[in-house]
């Protein structure tokens, strides 16, 4: 009886197992964009949704530039196009980072694409990240036509000087909402939420983020013990730190967030450790809670649809 | 694992479902939806997590399949064979028993997931739809690990051996659902795995496509040295394909042996097969010697009325079976008479029993 020379793995050979993960990972992508193409329409309305929502913060940011600009305050320049650009376009971006890994494993769920992921012999975690290719696929090409429809049609004004570090940035903030996406995911399997509102993704997103992490005016207006709370959440840190970086009328010093102001450090600095500490505890619990759950699933029988 | 070693051996397995949720409808989880998720999230994760109605699924399912050889696993619906081969798929655990797949431990479900191919025709097949034929098995092979140039040719191998390899440009949502069970059985085909596990492979498909579909499962997989497990609840044209079968009822191995040693099981009966103009089910009791009527009628302006009566071999038994079924009204059109088959000892569990007894 033949094995298959290819997927036969010796104990230790870390590399061509990194090597073909790697490999089903690309395979992900190219899937995912051969997907999004099929469907022609959606290209079409991937920019009108780009631009509609830009217009949208265009038009509110035209009322309110005025009083909006006094409240940004010196740390965030006086440019309210340019604050809500990144915004909105770092919202984005979490989103669906936070988002997908939960949409994406139901849908793979009711369509039945799950068995046949959790029968080929990658990790039961490769279609996790695999989905999170079209993630990063939609994601970066929409945070660059967000910034240049803010800059070119609506007056917004980035600076590209810090643009390296800011890249780094979106890479934290990328591994921190994915840790909370994968959490969100693992209560598909692990507390059975087939329907309805995940919880997860319904308090961090839905009410934090929405809330207190400053996507539409800076946590400064919010009450005091409001501010503590939105520290909790990555979204805080990933708008302070992109703003600083982005808008030129911005200051990289000054503090503004309470756990900025409490530490002696630089406030890009605090956010970079509390983006970095964040994914060093979301992310792998993230996996050890999706791990249980598809381990629950199989002792339950919930882990694919059809019996 | 050596070429003795059975490639599936599976002992007292048992698997309980621990049964469906309540409905939250009307509750007030429901009305108060996420906002209750926050304030009481203890409560509401107690209650949903309340079991009713735990389903028995298998009960003490001993099985060995050998390497080589073309098993069946047949039933009636709701007899578990679904639930037998995702056990051997590593896709569910078994409650209780053990049992090694492909010479790997029940538990070591990441050693079996190499070592084993899943073709199942439920739902969306686990295709894309979007997507091309040739694209949704080239991007199995990828997640199988294969190199780029290997996946291409081994998807032009596996189209080409289903007779895909001219529509392979064609989306998976224009075509015909007969074509899109080749596609999966393609993806079978793209492995050398010790076990395939092939899960009502051909529902759904014409006659011609079907004895094809069951000529590679005969011919094409064993000559690669593959194991085949065929799961089916439609045992017709069966009897050529499977060295052994086993037949499920209600969770149970009911019967294991070659289709000639199940089917003996029913010398004893003949099967009528009968096609009437009109005719209702007939009034009054049924002769003694029919064990079982399947009435079929067909839609149509003929009003054509299709009866399966499966009777004890006995002097006289059409002409007692053909004065019943007048009774009813209608006029017969159509009359043979045949040895069982395969699918005539699932037909019916009361029917197999008793052929046993």
């Amino acid at each position: 009886m033949s094995a298959r020379p290819q997927v036969s793995r010796a104990k230790g050979q870390l590399w061509p197992t990194l090597r073909r993960e790697l490999a089903t990972l690309w395979a992900f992508a190219v899937r995912e964009y051969r997907m999004w193409q099929s469907y022609r329409v959606n290209q079409l309305m991937w920019l009108v949704n780009i631009f509609v929502t830009t217009l949208l913060f265009f038009l509110i940011g035209e009322m309110v530039k005025g009083q909006a600009a006094r409240l940004l305050g010196p740390a965030y320049g006086n440019n309210y196009m340019s604050f809500i650009v990144v915004g909105v376009a770092i919202n984005v971006f979490l989103y669906t980072n936070l988002a997908d890994p939960y949409t994406r494993i139901a849908r793979s769920y009711y369509n039945g694409t799950m068995d046949l992921l959790l029968l080929s012999p990658m990790s039961v975690f490769t279609p996790l990240f695999g989905f999170m290719t079209k993630s990063i696929l939609d994601d970066y090409p929409r945070l660059f036509v967000v910034g240049a429809f803010g800059m070119l049609l609506f007056g917004a004004a980035f600076r590209f000087q810090y643009s390296l570090i800011a890249i780094g940035f979106t890479v934290l903030i990328l591994a921190s909402s994915f840790g909370i996406g994968m959490i969100s995911a693992s209560s598909f399997y692990l507390l059975n939420i087939k329907r309805g509102t995940e919880p997860v993704r319904f308090l961090v997103q839905g009410l934090l983020a929405t809330l207190l992490a400053g996507t539409y005016y800076p946590v400064t207006v919010l009450p005091r013990p409001l501010q503590w709370l939105a520290c909790l959440i990555p979204h805080t840190y990933a708008f302070d730190a992109l703003r600083r970086l982005m808008d030129p009328g911005a200051e990289l010093g000054g503090a503004v967030l309470p756990v900025q102001q409490a530490l002696p450090w630089p406030p890009l600095l605090v956010d970079g450790l509390a983006l970095g500490l964040m994914t060093l505890i979301l992310v792998p619990l993230g996996l050890l809670l999706y791990g249980r759950g598809i381990e629950k699933a199989r002792r339950d029988g919930t882990l694919t649809r059809w019996q | 694992m050596t070429a003795s070693q059975p490639v599936v051996e599976l002992v007292d397995i048992g698997k309980t479902y621990p049964g469906t949720e309540p409905s939250l409808r009307g509750t007030k989880l429901e009305t108060l939806g996420p906002a209750l998720w926050l304030k009481k999230l203890g409560r509401a994760l107690r209650l949903t997590a309340v079991s009713e109605n735990a389903v028995q699924a298998l009960e003490e399912v001993s099985l060995r399949i050998h390497p080589g050889e073309v098993f069946g696993i047949l039933g009636a619906n709701g007899s578990g064979k679904t639930t037998l081969v995702k056990i051997m798929a590593g896709l569910l655990a078994p409650s209780r028993g053990s049992g090694r797949v492909a010479g790997w431990s029940l538990h070591r479900t990441a050693e079996i997931r190499r070592r084993v191919s899943y073709v199942s025709t439920t739902g969306w097949m686990g295709l894309e739809w979007a997507l091309t034929a040739e694209e949704n098995v080239r991007f199995f092979a990828r997640l199988c690990g294969m190199s780029g140039a290997l996946a291409k040719e081994r998807t032009d191998q596996a189209l080409a051996a289903v007779g895909l390899l001219a529509d392979r440009q064609k989306a998976v949502s224009a075509l015909s659902n007969g074509m899109r069970q080749r596609v999966i059985l393609a993806r079978a085909l793209l492995l050398r795995t010790p076990l395939v596990l092939l899960d009502e492979p051909t529902v759904g498909l014409d006659p011609v496509h079907r004895n094809e579909m069951l000529r590679l499962v005969r011919e094409v997989l064993p000559a690669r040295g593959q194991t085949v497990v065929l799961v089916d609840h439609q045992a017709d044209a069966l009897e050529g394909v499977l060295d052994r079968a086993a037949i499920l009822a209600e969770g149970r191995v009911e019967r294991l042996g070659t289709p000639g040693e199940l089917v003996s099981a029913l010398r004893q009966v003949r099967v009528l097969e009968l096609l009437t103009r009109g005719g209702d089910m007939p009034a009054g009791p049924a002769p003694a010697l029919v064990r079982q009527v399947v009435r079929t009628p067909r839609p149509g302006p003929l009003a054509l009325t299709h009866w399966r009566i499966r009777v004890s071999e006995q002097p006289h038994a059409l002409e007692s079976v053909l004065v019943w079924l007048l009774s009813g009204g209608g006029e017969v059109v159509q009359v043979s008479e045949r040895a069982p088959a395969l699918a005539d000892l699932f037909a019916s569990s009361s029917l197999a029993a008793e052929a046993g007894a």
